[in-house]
């Protein structure tokens, strides 16, 4: 009982572990989009294990972090918004893997697409970036739009960038089927990474509202 | 109940009727059988409306004064405070939302937090000092238990009629009407604490539950009229107007058959 009215006077703990989870989380985040980055720029497919680890540490994670909701930090009715961002971060990471592993099986990236697929990994960099100060501001700011626009111009950016691969794209020679399975799904991974940012970036976004 | 149930418990318990044992029973039967059945049925129905008519009918049977002057005024507190809660909610969210558009989101949340809180303690000690002095006051009057006795056993029962029984209703306030965010669920669970704070100040037993109601949907109108589910609300207006006269009736005819 004591406990309980510690929690509600003093208060807080439980909700400091998880914001402290939620930003190693990003971090995890960010340092899986870096690495994936300087793969691509140096065309090491090595560094894919460490991504995979990024990726096993990002699930323990995020499990703690349900954990900790489940125990009691916030209010019941912003709960599920925590943990959808912490799902939302994790799935980014699942993405990098898959890109990092579909990268490892490929020889090399085709010279014509080379620099737009180095400058998207640059670009999901900064929104990991623009991610975590978002959600750094939800605890220190009022206003997060201007946070969250400058996001969706990235990706808004990378759309473009989609569109140029794409026209780029069909004019490669492709020796098998299998060559260009992997290619498409290195691609479609890589591109797809943003989005997930961004859907995390708006749950931020719902967080702010819903508490208003 | 022991800090300010006192007027609340005189104009039931003493200026209301003049009590007989046969009239608190009949009463008492009557209001608990409602209240179970609606609990059960998932329909709010008060408490009060189920005891003060009750007691009404069975004072009519018995043949005893009753004071209709004061039972006018309970039934236009009745409906006054509903209305009241209706308001004083949209004045409270709109404080509220000015005062956290200056702080950011997750300080917001760690003061609503504190903030359900203080609503929540409101509106228990409004139960005990409205609610259980209803139900208690003729039982305090007529000499069954002292005040302080009567508390105690209120507070007791009180906890396990919440434990037990209150989970279908819960349910039925927190999501039937409109969905609540935690925001919108204090300036409702304030809103209607102030209102029935203000009329067990004026010694009237007023119905937390339809003030809650009144509340909900004044938050729920300010966001939208179309966020009120409104199969819902015929429900719970009806069961306003329709308990009183089933009471009231119930006890006439208990007391009648009975005694």
């Amino acid at each position: 009982m004591f406990k309980g009215i510690r929690k509600i006077l003093v208060g807080g703990e439980k909700e400091k572990e998880i914001l402290d989870l939620i930003r190693e989380h990003i971090e995890k985040l960010s340092e899986a989009a870096e690495t994936l980055k300087i793969a691509i720029e140096n065309n090491d497919p090595s560094l894919n294990y460490e991504i995979c680890e990024l990726e096993r540490i990002g699930d323990v994670i995020r499990r703690e972090i349900a954990l900790r909701l489940y125990e009691g930090a916030f209010l019941p009715a912003v709960r599920a918004e925590f943990y959808r961002f912490s799902e939302l971060v994790d799935e980014s990471i699942d993405l990098i893997e898959d890109t990092s592993v579909y990268f490892s099986m490929m020889a090399g990236i085709n010279p014509e697409i080379r620099d737009l697929c180095v400058r998207i990994a640059e670009l999901n960099c900064k929104m990991v970036d623009y991610l975590y100060h978002a959600f750094d501001s939800l605890e220190k700011e009022l206003d997060l739009t201007d946070k969250t626009i400058k996001l969706r111009a990235k990706e808004q950016e990378i759309d473009g960038l989609k569109r140029e691969i794409h026209s780029k794209m069909v004019k490669i020679d492709i020796k098998s089927f299998w060559e260009g399975y992997i290619l498409s799904n290195f691609l479609d991974n890589l591109v797809n990474i943003s989005d997930k940012i961004e859907d995390a970036a708006d749950v931020i976004q719902i967080l702010n509202v819903s508490l208003r | 109940m022991i800090i300010q149930g006192q007027n609340v418990m005189k104009t039931v318990g003493k200026d209301l009727v003049s009590l007989r044992i046969e009239i608190i029973s009949i009463s008492l039967i009557i209001s608990s059988l409602a209240i179970v059945l609606s609990n059960w049925k998932k329909v709010p129905v008060s408490s009060h409306q189920a005891i003060v008519s009750s007691l009404v009918g069975s004072g009519f049977a018995f043949g005893v004064s009753v004071d209709v002057g004061i039972l006018l005024k309970i039934v236009e507190s009745w409906i006054v405070s509903p209305i009241g809660a209706f308001f004083l909610s949209i004045l409270v969210y709109r404080i509220l939302e000015r005062g956290l558009a200056r702080v950011p989101p997750l300080r917001a949340e760690r003061y609503i937090r504190y903030l359900l809180l203080l609503s929540g303690s409101v509106i228990a000690y409004n139960t005990g000092a409205n609610e259980l002095a209803t139900a208690l006051g003729p039982v305090v009057y007529f000499g069954l238990l002292t005040p302080l006795q009567a508390a105690f056993m209120g507070a007791i029962l009180l906890w396990a009629g919440a434990f037990m029984l209150s989970g279908r209703v819960v349910e039925t306030i927190g999501k039937g009407i409109t969905a609540l965010d935690p925001f919108s669920g204090f300036a409702a669970q304030f809103g209607a604490g102030l209102s029935v704070l203000f009329f067990t100040t004026l010694g009237m037993p007023v119905s937390t539950t339809y003030c809650v109601i009144g509340s909900i949907l004044g938050v729920g109108m300010l966001k939208s009229t179309r966020t009120a589910k409104s199969p819902f609300l015929r429900k719970i207006f009806l069961s306003w107007v329709i308990t009183p006269f089933v009471a009231l009736t119930l006890g006439y005819i208990f007391a009648r058959l009975l005694f």
